[in-house]
């Protein structure tokens, strides 16, 4: 015996019962009337289970201090909020499973399917709706998702078939009174009793149940061909009588015959709403799911959609209206919108078209959800959307920075000085974390051809050891993204290059710049160091003496780059600017980038040396002119628009977006993006922080539109960027108002015009010897990825490694004859890259542009055999490799992660800006699934 | 009778005439509003709508009912703003119920670079005649206490742009009220007769192809969804559109009331309540072009996700049912209206994920160019030669979801 609450009675359930019998059994019935049919096919024995509305009782078993609301919507007000705050954390437990053949519904011919499929050697799931396992869809992958009994959503990745045996529905009776209590189908019938459930006078109308003793029924009358008919049944919310009638030589006869419950056994239809929504799947559907559908007579009155009450006169109303067609009488109606999906109602709107129409027209379509899960239940196994995070995250949340998303990166917003941050990078000195950004490592005997074809400045004439600024258009000439271009310092490497871009930017980044390589046939080498190099900003006046006291013995001028040893850590120092001010940007080892931050902060405590965020960075370029990808910029912003024509050389080769700039040349410009300057700005209101938006007039005529404005300079004046439309001569006026006040446009930038501040000469060597440090030096061991044993718990570590990007041909040479010590693993993650965990001091032999860098951007864990299976049967939707060894590469959950599978263990690899979101995901996946059996 | 049917509106289908003066190809909402418009401000009647399938079939029927004007650029905003003046009046104008409400729209911001862009956007959309204003979190909170303004902890909700006339009308309603109402005038409608062909005569379209014979048209014009490309090729048109699955779910009933329509642009989903009670929920475009109907799993289970992180309460509700429809998105987000080049052809297209918002003014401003040849100023930016003249709309930002 079990004790349950039902609208807040004790109610006792006998072992077994599933909840409706127990409601029956206790002589109670879900609210709303209605035939029961205990199949899961009608609306009639909703409840509210345990706070979830909508429940099919009959298809729950039944659990000590269950609470039960026999009202399906719900009954109580439920909770506005929940205590505990819930995210994508609080979504059900999924478990991935794959087999050959999954077959759903476990009747006589389900059985035998999956007895033939095992017989054949197939690997083979059952569903089945009365061990818990409820479908809700079958969907393209092919995937079949369902509920199972232990909580859990299961997804069921069948490789060849998926069954289909899901038996026939029963069909419910639609005259007057069907909505009573005290009705139930043949099968409900046979299975109440079963149960031990008296019926009392039970009256029988069509097929006769089986199973209930002779003597049980009050009445049987059987329908169809000759036989009674139903006409109606009478009571007071619960049935006391059936009226049948029979057409005979001497006319209608009606009886009428009091009883305690009616049983309907008037026909069965093939329960096919599964196999019609999995048209084009490889689907087999078996059994009386694939009869043809009966159709019952055209009902004459009475309830013939319970889910959303619709009635017959509701079905001749709209018809006389007009609405003819099925999908047209659905959704006049809502007929078939309910929880049962047409599963009640669906024959008798066919029948009534037929009849009314004289056409028979097709079900409706067929919709997941066959079985409504919760919101809960389907965000079961969702990838989490990752933001990822810099090296110095940790580095920022110590100095009380407030984190802010932007591009999909964590990014410092201010460290709550705005003021200082400000005044710092322009009269001091300041570090900004630009780690972010998108890095690309270019090489090859193409890669001066293949650049020239992407960006749309000359590369030619970037000299060893220049760099410039570069915008990337697409073939539209619509600026997608820039970023700066390197030639490598040391023409003996070969063409080689370095290519930044935005943050937001860099994952498309990749994918372009490999289509474009490969679409021309260039033969080049990538290689995306986006998290394989942090970055350091040393921006202000004082940048320069500030490396300078942490050890940096040369600095590039303006406009170049070197490898310079800074603080004790190898950095790529590039010099351009985004600030305004001497700026060199510090690109080095991600592994590295804690210890360098912290030794710049602490060479520049002399200096007063303060980190700027994201805010102030926005308000330093805005002075500056330079535009924002996304925030100045729309899907129609070409060079010219922009202003950009500088940067774009229409005197070389072909480049992506250049039919487009020749093509849109020839057009009248319509508008460009300006700077502007208001000298008296308005005193901003808090809630009114910006001009972002505002509209720019031309004396009465609209003008454009502000797409920048930061606040006011520390020079005064505010400066500002914006969309201007030319006037009808074709010009940009000078004087505008912005609302209503005047500003005015201006040619180039209101802070330092002439960018002396930026391409300062600057000497360090006059920098007093004592004043210059030195920095130890620790060279990194690599991981020796053999020695390690799995961890408990398990936690992610930096690997320290090595990457190789080279020609197929070079890597298989190499790895069929290691260049790095015996017994380091490496992982061949694509025909042209290897990751080794060794330390990168070998060469690729057969590629002279070969690409290999010291590798410290993917973090790793070891898992025992066991928990791997664990935590991936939950987080892994693809099919891992059942070979040992082998190596897998995949998103878990959501994040890029590269697996191999050793005897007995596994280690996961994923990129270090996603570890500890991956730890986060391991950690309570493990949790959670503690004692599940493998 | 239940309250649908008691106020349902009455459909009258005449046997195909052989030559009206103006076809509409495709009887969803922008081509029954368009005959409507013709009907009753310009007094043409003799007009006829071709479907191939069922009235609103298409995107008409499948969309996720949402009125709106708060668009990105000014063009798209005084646009969308005549379509939100019209929807207000159309249940006293059609003296039909078509369930529209009112009930504010808040699009949400997570992050600093969101908050700049919906303050961004109140203000444009305020100057151009759409009233939004940016909304701090307390005032949030009051419009919808059913969020966690914590956003499960990860995804704060530091802001919005409220826009009080965001609306919801009951979608299939409009579109049966702007059939009734063209019919009622004399226009006629034809279900189940696709357009198998174009007419040509020299350089100009001159009637479609059925297969109930030919009709000849004085201008044919294609308010088609989905399958534009092919009636465009029929004019020797290749139209830059491509199609893309755009899918949506409902719950069961939600007890209680959720106020307004809120959007997040950067957990990209949105969620506004039916007049059922059902809390229905939509999210962006399949990156993937497509003309399938089907719906996907992973669909469902990451809006489901997005959505637990804002709205907790729906945990429990159970979602009933989804379904997908596909959507021509034009290169630079915006529809496409107007002449087409060939002469006696006209378009309507481009309709994106904002087709529904648009079919008053949309239907409005095509029957005004059929009617007076010249051009109407508010759809004069988004004709088809923008993009050869390099005038594109780019909106990207403010169409990306609903």
């Amino acid at each position: 015996m079990t004790t349950l609450q039902v609208d807040g009675q004790r109610v006792e359930a006998r072992a077994g019962d599933s909840l409706l019998e127990a409601l029956v059994r206790a002589g109670l019935h879900p609210t709303g009337g209605g035939c029961l049919c205990l199949g899961g096919d009608c609306p009639n024995c909703l409840v509210t289970v345990d706070g979830v509305a909508y429940t099919r009782s009959c298809q729950v078993g039944t659990a000590a201090g269950m609470k039960v609301t026999r009202d399906h919507l719900g009954g109580e007000e439920p909770a506005l909020l929940s205590d505990e705050p819930m995210s994508a954390g609080n979504a059900a437990p999924v478990r991935h499973v794959h087999c050959d053949t999954v077959v759903i519904g476990q009747g006589k011919s389900g059985r035998e399917a999956a007895r033939e499929a095992r017989d054949g050697g197939l690997g083979v799931v059952t569903l089945d709706a009365r061990e818990g396992q409820h479908v809700t869809g079958v969907y393209p992958g092919p995937l079949v998702v369902a509920s199972d009994q232990a909580g859990r959503v299961l997804h069921v990745h069948p490789r060849r078939e998926i069954v289909i045996a899901t038996g026939a529905a029963e069909i419910q009776p639609v005259v007057p009174g069907s909505d009573l209590e005290g009705l139930v189908t043949a099968r409900a019938a046979a299975e109440l009793v079963a149960a031990g459930i008296d019926l009392g006078r039970a009256v029988a109308v069509g097929e006769r149940p089986a199973g209930l003793p002779a003597d049980s029924l009050v009445a049987h009358f059987p329908v169809g061909e000759g036989g009674w008919e139903l006409v109606r049944f009478e009571g007071d919310g619960r049935v006391e009588a059936v009226v049948v009638r029979r057409h005979g030589d001497a006319g209608a006869t009606e009886e009428r015959i009091e009883c305690d419950t009616a049983i309907l056994g008037l026909g069965r239809n093939p329960r096919n709403a599964l196999a019609r929504m999995a048209s084009d799947l490889p689907v087999r559907v078996v059994g009386s799911a694939a009869a043809e559908p009966q159709l019952p007579s055209c009902p004459r009155e009475g309830t013939v959609c319970p889910c959303s009450r619709v009635t017959v006169a509701d079905l001749d109303g709209v018809w006389e209206r007009g609405f003819h067609e099925m999908e047209l009488l659905k959704r006049a109606t809502l007929a078939g919108t309910g929880t049962c999906q047409g599963g009640v109602c669906l024959p008798y709107l066919r029948s009534f078209l037929l009849e009314r129409g004289g056409r028979l027209q097709p079900a409706f379509t067929a919709r997941p959800l066959n079985r409504q899960l919760t919101v809960r239940e389907l965000a079961a196994g969702a990838h989490t959307t990752v933001t990822a995070r810099s090296p110095l995250h940790d580095e920022h949340l110590s100095l009380g920075a407030r984190m802010d998303r932007a591009g999909g990166w964590w990014r410092p917003w201010t460290y709550g000085r705005k003021d200082d941050e400000y005044r710092s990078v322009r009269e001091r000195v300041s570090l900004g974390d630009v780690s972010s950004l998108g890095k690309m490592a270019i090489s090859g005997p193409d890669a001066e051809a293949f650049l020239e074809r992407i960006v749309p400045t000359k590369v030619a004439t970037i000299r060893p050891g220049r760099c410039r600024y570069v915008l990337m258009l697409d073939e539209r000439a619509y600026l997608l993204d820039d970023g700066m271009l390197c030639r490598e310092p040391d023409q003996d490497a070969g063409d080689r290059f370095f290519l930044t871009s935005t943050s937001g930017g860099a994952g498309f980044f990749e994918l372009w710049l490999r289509d474009w390589a490969e679409a021309f046939g260039c033969d080049v080498r990538i290689l995306n160091q986006t998290a394989s190099l942090a970055a350091i900003n040393v921006t202000g006046p004082q940048a320069a003496r500030l490396l300078a006291s942490a050890g940096a013995r040369e600095l590039p001028a303006f406009g170049r780059h070197r490898q310079v040893r800074v603080a004790g850590v190898d950095c790529r120092v590039v010099r351009l600017s985004f600030t305004g001010e001497l700026s060199y940007e510090l690109h080095h080892p991600a592994a590295d980038a804690c210890k360098l931050w912290r030794r710049l902060l602490a060479a520049g405590a002399g200096f007063n040396v303060q980190p700027h965020g994201l805010e102030t960075l926005l308000r330093l370029r805005l002075e500056k002119g330079h535009i924002v990808i996304g925030q100045d910029t729309d899907y129609d912003s070409t060079p010219r628009r922009l202003a950009h024509g500088w940067a774009v050389n229409l005197n070389k080769g072909d480049f992506v977006g250049r039919q487009a700039i020749l093509r849109t040349n020839k057009r009248p410009l319509d508008k460009r993006l300006v700077a502007l300057r208001m000298e008296d700005p308005p005193v901003r209101q808090a809630a009114d922080p910006s001009a972002e938006g505002a509209a720019i007039h031309d004396g009465d005529r609209y003008a454009g539109y502000v797409t920048s404005d930061a606040g006011t300079a520390a020079g005064g004046g505010t400066p500002m960027l914006g969309w201007l439309y030319l006037d009808a001569e074709g010009s940009l006026p000078h004087e505008v108002t912005i609302d209503g006040r005047p500003a005015r446009r201006v040619d180039g930038p209101t802070y330092d015009p002439e960018g002396e501040r930026a391409r300062a000469a600057v000497d360090i060597a006059s920098e007093s010897p004592q004043d210059l440090r030195e920095f130890p030096i620790a060279r990194p061991e690599a991981t020796d990825l053999g020695a390690e044993a799995p961890s408990e718990p398990p936690r992610l570590r930096r690997l320290e490694a090595t990457r190789v990007s080279a020609t197929p041909a070079a890597l298989d040479a190499v790895v069929a004859e290691p260049p790095w010590p015996a017994g380091a693993r490496a992982f061949r993650t694509a025909p042209d890259e290897l990751l080794v965990a060794a330390s990168p001091d070998f060469d690729v032999a057969g590629d002279p542009h070969a690409i290999v860098e010291r590798e410290t951007a993917f973090s790793y864990v070891w898992l025992d055999e066991a928990t791997a299976e664990r935590f991936l049967d939950r987080e892994c939707e693809w099919r891992r490799p059942s070979a040992r060894p082998a190596f897998a590469q995949g998103e878990i959950a959501g994040i890029p992660a590269k697996l191999w599978f050793d005897a007995g263990r596994t280690l996961i690899l994923t990129p270090a800006p996603f570890a500890s979101a991956f730890q986060r995901r391991l950690t309570r996946s493990l949790e959670e699934t503690d004692g599940d059996a493998a | 009778m239940n309250e649908f049917v008691e106020r349902q509106m009455k459909l009258t289908w005449r046997p195909p005439k052989k030559s009206y003066d103006v076809v509409i190809v495709g009887a969803g909402g922008h081509g029954l509003a368009t005959a409507y418009y013709l009907a009753t401000r310009h007094g043409m009647s003799n007009v006829a709508v071709f479907e191939r399938g069922y009235i609103g079939g298409g995107n008409s029927g499948r969309n996720t009912t949402i009125i709106r004007a708060n668009y990105g650029i000014p063009a798209a905003v005084r646009f969308y703003q005549r379509s939100v003046d019209l929807y207000r009046g159309l249940e006293e104008e059609t003296d039909r119920w078509l369930m529209h409400q009112a009930k504010g729209l808040l699009w949400m911001a997570h992050s600093e670079a969101a908050v700049r862009a919906e303050r961004m956007r109140a203000k444009l959309n305020t100057q151009f005649g759409a009233e939004t204003e940016f909304v701090g979190p307390a005032q949030v909170q009051e419009l919808c206490p059913q969020l966690d303004m914590s956003g499960g902890g990860r995804w704060p909700v530091l802001g919005a742009s409220y826009h009080p006339q965001g609306a919801t009308a009951r979608h299939d309603r409009v579109v049966w009220a702007l059939a009734e109402g063209a019919m009622e005038h004399g226009a006629h409608v034809h279900q189940n007769m696709p357009v198998d062909g174009l007419i040509i005569d020299g350089d100009r379209v001159a009637g479609v192809r059925t297969a109930s014979g030919d009709i000849a048209a004085g201008a044919v014009v294609s308010a088609v969804g989905g399958h534009v490309s092919r009636i465009a090729a029929m004019a020797g048109l290749r139209l830059p559109i491509r199609t893309h699955r755009l899918q949506a779910f409902v719950t069961n009933h939600y007890l209680q009331q959720f106020g307004p329509i809120v959007a997040s642009s950067e957990l990209f989903f949105y969620a506004s309540q039916t007049a059922r009670g059902e809390m229905l929920l939509g999210a962006e475009i399949d990156p993937q072009p497509s003309f399938s109907y089907r719906s996907s799993h992973d669909f469902v289970q990451d809006v489901c996700r997005r959505a637990l992180c804002l709205l907790p309460f729906m945990s429990n509700l159970r979602v009933l049912r989804q379904w997908t429809g596909v959507c021509d998105m034009s290169p630079d987000y915006s529809p496409i209206m107007g002449h087409t080049g060939v002469p006696g052809f006209y378009i309507t297209t481009g309709w994106g994920t904002w087709g529904f918002k648009a079919i008053p003014a949309g239907g409005e401003q095509m029957a005004e160019l059929i009617a007076t040849g010249e051009v109407p100023e508010l759809i004069a930016p988004f004709g088809l030669d923008r993009f050869a003249r390099d005038r594109t709309m780019a909106d990207r930002g403010s169409a990306g979801t609903h």
